[in-house]
């Protein structure tokens, strides 16, 4: 498996840059060209050991009906896929991995723009804003699934009081049904992380120059057309991170619905990382989780071209 | 930079709406941190009364609790607490004893793989943790190193390494070559002009890597949760078992939490101008 994607060739600056180097570099030594990889090895080495292997490791034992007390099992072909696959448990945690990551991705962009154009504006209240924004970003994710679980604890917490002061039902249990038990899963995503989608969309709208849109004003362009037509056009790299960004760690997400509802209420909101640390280190059915981790790991694999072009060319110092 | 974003002459309703939703939503996010603190400090007793009491005399006995290990706690958490800063800063440390030769390298324009090697590195940040957890498991109790400090520095070392060694790449490249190149005509060798040349310029990236990695590391629960028992157990685990433990005594799971997140919060502050242009590998500037 290669999680290499070939960057495209710059020709031009590319083959001008590597004549340069052939100049201007350090003088051939002996064995200079070993120096980079021996540099590189150790860290290469703890990369590969966590990356790869563990991906060898899992494709190996997804063909195997392996659990932890029987050892590595005997050939089972496909029959972990199988199972995976029919699985409804299994269906619906990648349905639902799906659904949660789109729903949380899409929602934390809209509400990411919404608060980085105020944002955006360089005023001394703006500083304490964003100071502020930062806060539930850092909060360490355990902490606030647990923070938020005491908030709206039926009988105690602050959630179901005060909404009983506004007249609702005493004692509402929102983490007791499916619907309320997604919306506060999908409420602390959001709480967590638009702040991140934020502060970059407002790197972004403070990077814009000022000169295309006076000229726009000046021809009497409304604001709406301003935005639309120049700082959105504009933006189109920064929304590309964030996006890009949210949705590598939106398939990640794993401690907030562990603590907060453990896949529950019924499995309803048992997402796919949960069902596979579920099967493989409580059920120990190593074979199938494995099975289930492959599944995840292909879907995850189509997002590195997306990143190489998001990402890597933008943060790459010699791209610039 | 002096231009503002909205050059606009009279503020409209559009933008006093804009500003509304921005503090509503700010301010609706500090709820879960007011109420973790304010009931951190609560006497006993009063901690989850309903209604709410916000007057009363602040105590920091829940704190003292939690850390003497008091009320059935098996283990103080001021253990726990330690057993997080020496993962951090354990993780942290092979993270940059990694990195900074790896980065090194890559900027190397001698070496023609570097834009290759670095996309790759590039691209193992989508690998997700859960995927590697199940072979750790395995392969640490086999080689009998489940519950150890080495068995959670190591994969964190590794889950960092992608951002550390692009933020610490491209500060190498954008020192000017020519001075690398003096070194090397002095006489230096490659360990010599990183020693020397790069590795004092490279300290505040460094510095920026080594925050980013501490507030992630600390922050982190899969692994932890997973391939720890008692012996190297982190503190949001062990927050975790609280709530058991403690059954409703919110005073001291709160105070616990509180113990957790201040450090980190603190850290944050101090590097908020780095911190979101660390996590986007750069590119946001």
């Amino acid at each position: 498996m290669s999680l290499t994607e070939a960057r495209p060739k710059e020709s031009l600056r590319g083959a001008s840059r590597k004549s340069a180097a052939r100049h201007h570099g350090p003088g051939p030594r002996q064995g200079t060209r070993r120096i980079p990889w021996l540099y590189l090895a150790p860290a290469m080495i703890v990369l590969l050991i966590m990356t790869i292997a563990p991906a060898i490791y899992i494709f190996y034992t997804s063909f195997r009906n392996a659990s932890i007390l029987g050892g590595a099992g005997r050939f089972v072909g496909f029959t972990n896929y199988e199972t995976a696959l029919t699985d409804p448990a299994t269906q619906q945690s990648f349905l639902a991995t799906l659904l949660f990551v789109a729903g949380v991705v899409i929602l934390e962009m809209i509400l990411g723009l919404a608060l980085a154009i105020p944002l955006a504006q360089q005023t001394w209240s703006n500083k304490l804003a964003s100071a502020l924004m930062l806060l539930p970003f850092a909060v360490t994710p355990a902490v606030a699934a647990m923070v938020f679980k005491q908030l709206l604890n039926p009988n105690y917490g602050w959630f179901s009081y005060y909404m009983n002061q506004l007249g609702f039902p005493p004692n509402l249990d929102l983490l007791g049904n499916p619907a309320g038990a997604w919306a506060v899963l999908i409420v602390l995503d959001m709480w967590q992380w638009t702040p991140f989608v934020a502060l970059i969309l407002m790197a972004g709208l403070q990077s814009q120059p000022l000169e295309p849109r006076e000229a726009a004003m000046v021809d009497g362009a409304n604001k709406w057309q301003i935005f639309r037509n120049i700082t959105l056009p504009g933006m189109v790299p920064f929304i590309a991170i964030a996006l890009v960004l949210r949705t590598i760690q939106a398939f990640k997400t794993f401690d907030s619905f562990k603590i907060v509802t453990n896949g529950g209420p019924g499995n309803s909101t048992e997402i796919i990382n949960l069902g596979i640390h579920r099967i493989g280190l409580q059920s120990f059915n190593i074979g199938l989780a494995c099975a289930s981790a492959v599944l995840l790991l292909v879907v995850l694999l189509l997002l590195v071209p997306a990143m190489q072009r998001v990402i890597g060319r933008r943060a790459d110092p010699e791209e610039q | 930079m002096a231009t503002t974003y909205s050059n606009a002459n009279r503020p409209g309703l559009g933008t006093k709406i804009g500003k509304g939703f921005m503090w509503v939503w700010l301010i609706l996010g500090l709820v879960p941190l007011v109420f973790m603190f304010i009931t951190s400090i609560k006497p006993e007793g009063i901690a989850n009364a309903t209604p709410p009491r916000w007057f009363f005399t602040p105590t920091f006995d829940n704190f003292a609790n939690v850390l003497a290990g008091g009320q059935g706690t098996s283990q103080g958490f001021g253990r726990l607490l330690l057993n997080s800063a020496v993962v951090s800063l354990g993780a942290t440390a092979l993270t940059i004893l990694l990195a900074v030769p790896a980065a090194y390298a890559l900027s190397m324009r001698s070496f023609a793989a570097r834009q290759k090697i670095s996309g790759w590195i590039l691209s193992t940040y989508m690998f997700p943790p859960i995927v590697a957890v199940i072979p750790i498991f395995v392969f640490a109790g086999q080689l009998e190193l489940m519950d150890t400090f080495a068995v959670l520095i190591i994969p964190y070392a590794a889950f960092n390494l992608p951002v550390a060694i692009w933020i610490l790449r491209s500060t190498i490249v954008q020192i000017p070559f020519e001075i690398q190149e003096a070194a090397m005509v002095d006489g230096a060798n490659h360990w010599g002009t990183l020693r020397q040349v790069i590795w004092p310029l490279l300290v505040p990236s460094v510095a920026t890597v080594s925050v980013l990695t501490i507030v992630l590391t600390w922050n982190e629960f899969l692994f932890a949760l997973s391939l720890t028992r008692s012996g190297a157990k982190t503190a949001p685990v062990g927050l975790q078992e609280f709530t058991g433990m403690f059954g409703t005594d919110w005073g001291s799971i709160t105070a616990a939490a509180t113990l957790v997140v201040v450090p980190i919060l603190i850290l944050t502050i101090v590097l908020r101008q780095k911190m979101v242009s660390g996590l986007t590998f750069g590119a946001v500037k």
